[in-house]
């Protein structure tokens, strides 16, 4: 899934749906919270859920926006036919959407994401210490196994779009598309906003009073500080 | 609190321990079958200067140019050689004719500092004799057990075995910590495998179970959460078919019931689909103690789970910062936690350097025969 081949009008959707997603992460970062915000999309209904890190809140280290979204798709209001569907049909839902979250997926969300079924993510900043789509490991892509002979996990090394003209492994069940760099500078700025606060929660909190907030964002290939 | 019963058997009969013993995981580094190697410059020389030829050494390249050679052997006789490093040597010296003089080999420095005739001229100025210098290949790491150095030292060049591990906890960590956790490993094992046979046979999730522990500082254990696998709760069952409710497995439940009770911790206010709450019997069984409240996610808790975790579980362990995980049955198709075994996902996630939290990991293994040994059968594709 290259940008390079969509149409300008895909390009400007999917960037819109991305703005939804960024929001998202705003509000988090306005509530003390990680700032990283998702939607799911579905091609009919358009969202169909939100989510925004949630880890202070609850203290529960693995509340990220992904879980928060797939929650509230399946327990919220639905519009219309959908208000009635059960939990297994609304799931069901997910094989059709699209999620976009700010920051890529970790590897916790990645498996999350291809248990469930999900479709395709478009994502902003890559994850270098914890991706679960190509920054660590590729769940997205055969579970993410090691490929013996070389001992490294399969194409790591292509970490946003531009994986079309790759040798394809057969797909397989769970299985999912991934493209990365949308609205990355402003995730980014997101992120930095947030880390030159404090973390009182963390044992022993490390002094962050001399941070400066940096707003220039490397291009990518120049190291991501996500 | 379950309103099912459990029926009169089940509330009678205690948590039998399961006898076993513990066998530590494989990180992803020690798995790799590859030796890196280092390339270096060697010589020998008359065991007379030999010192003085490392001090010029120290002197040209201070703390080898920032390589570490502490598991190598700075000097070796020409009898602990392969005999090709001796052989190559020999060719390039026979000129001199020295007629079985005792020599001394020794590793100079590595072959990226510096171009051997650089070398070679700093050394022959202070020997005031020709030095010739031989390339050869070493183990750029420290040798993880004794049998390796053993045969390094056979291929390469003499290494030592210092039970240092560069790629993984130190051995003497983990061996003190085995001492600490194995002799309670089977009662925890067996209230995990219960907290799975209760799900199992309530028919509100697979047959997998974890038990969170809390230890202060080389004391006995107590049981500070069970969980059970909740995925079909609230799906209509597993004849709805799919995966269930994802969020339900049981380590990410046990999570989620202790950082529940943290102080601070703030519900919330909407209905969610995460199964947080206790609900199978056991989960609200008087032998489980409070966790403490003024905790940091699930810090340096034990975790004892009747299967090897899922993907999403095994990085939701290393994001809740446990300090311990065992587990008893591996799954190989889907578990995130073992870096080894025949077609696996080779993860390793108990132990990898750039998840910047790392634990200490064992599998249970059961005495006895291990045919008849499961109590409980999952799909071998199942994510636990």
């Amino acid at each position: 899934m290259s940008s390079r081949n969509m149409s300008s009008d895909e390009h400007a959707l999917h960037a819109t749906y991305m703005n939804e997603a960024l929001a998202m992460a705003s509000h988090a970062l306005s509530t003390s919270e990680t700032p990283v915000g998702c939607i799911l999309v579905h091609p009919l209904h358009s969202i169909l859920a939100r989510g925004l890190n949630a880890t202070n809140r609850t203290r529960n280290g693995t509340m990220h926006a992904e879980f928060i979204a797939i929650s509230s798709l399946l327990t919220s209001s639905l519009p219309g036919s959908l208000k009635t569907q059960t939990w297994k049909a609304r799931a069901d839902m997910l094989r059709e959407c699209t999620l976009y979250v700010t920051v890529e997926p970790c590897i916790m969300c990645a498996s999350l994401l291809r248990q469930f079924g999900i479709r395709r993510v478009f994502y902003g900043a890559s994850n270098e210490k914890f991706g679960g789509t190509g920054g660590v490991l590729d769940v997205h892509r055969g579970n993410g196994k090691m490929l013996s002979a070389l001992g490294t996990s399969s194409g790591r090394d292509e970490v946003s779009e531009g994986r079309d003209g790759e040798e394809e492994k057969e797909r397989e069940e769970g299985d999912y598309e991934v493209s990365g760099g949308w609205g990355r500078e402003e995730a980014i700025v997101l992120l930095r906003r947030f880390y030159v606060q404090e973390n009182g929660r963390a044992p022993e909190p490390r002094k962050k009073g001399e941070r400066v907030l940096r707003l220039d964002v490397a291009p990518l290939g120049e190291g991501v500080s996500s | 609190m379950s309103t099912l019963s459990t029926g009169p058997e089940h509330d009678a009969s205690p948590i039998i321990p399961i006898p076993g013993c513990l066998i530590p995981l494989k990180t992803t580094l020690e798995t790799r079958e590859e030796v890196k190697t280092l390339r270096v410059h060697v010589t020998a020389v008359r065991p007379q200067v030999a010192s003085g030829t490392l001090g010029l050494i120290r002197t040209l390249l201070p703390k080898d140019g920032g390589f570490d050679l502490q598991h190598l052997r700075r000097f070796a006789k020409p009898e602990t050689l392969p005999a090709s490093v001796v052989e190559e040597y020999t060719s390039l010296s026979s000129s001199r004719a020295e007629g079985g003089e005792r020599v001394i080999f020794l590793i100079l420095a590595a072959t990226s500092l510096i171009p051997s005739s650089a070398l070679a001229e700093s050394l022959e100025a202070h020997l005031e004799s020709k030095v010739p210098l031989v390339e050869i290949s070493v183990p750029l790491l420290a040798p993880t057990s004794a049998a390796q150095a053993v045969a390094w030292s056979n291929e390469y060049w003499p290494c030592v075995y210092k039970k240092s591990n560069p790629f993984g906890p130190h051995p003497s960590l983990v061996a003190r910590a085995q001492e600490e956790v194995e002799g309670g490993s089977g009662r925890w094992m067996g209230v995990a495998w219960e907290a799975a046979r209760q799900a199992a046979d309530e028919g509100v999730g697979e047959g997998v179970g974890v038990c969170v522990v809390e230890r202060k500082a080389g004391g006995e254990g107590r049981c500070v959460a069970v969980a059970g696998d909740l995925r079909w709760k609230g799906w209509g069952g597993r004849d709805q078919g799919g995966s269930g409710n994802v969020t339900a497995h049981a380590a990410m439940r046990a999570i989620g019931m202790i950082t529940n009770s943290l102080s601070q911790a703030i519900p919330s206010s909407t209905p969610t689909i995460f199964q947080t709450s206790q609900h199978l019997p056991l989960e609200s069984s008087p032998l489980i103690f409070p966790p403490d409240p003024d905790g940091y996610l699930c810090h340096d808790l034990e975790i004892y789970s009747t299967h090897e975790p899922c993907v999403m579980c095994s990085m939701a362990i290393v994001h809740s910062r446990f300090g311990r995980v065992v587990f008893e049955q591996r799954m190989r198709a889907t578990g995130g936690i073992c870096a080894d075994g025949e077609g696996g996902l080779g993860h390793g996630m108990w132990w990898r350097k750039e998840l910047n939290w790392t634990m200490l990991g064992w599998e249970f293994v059961r005495d006895g025969d291990p045919e008849t040994k499961r109590l409980i059968d999952v799909d071998e594709h199942l994510n636990a």
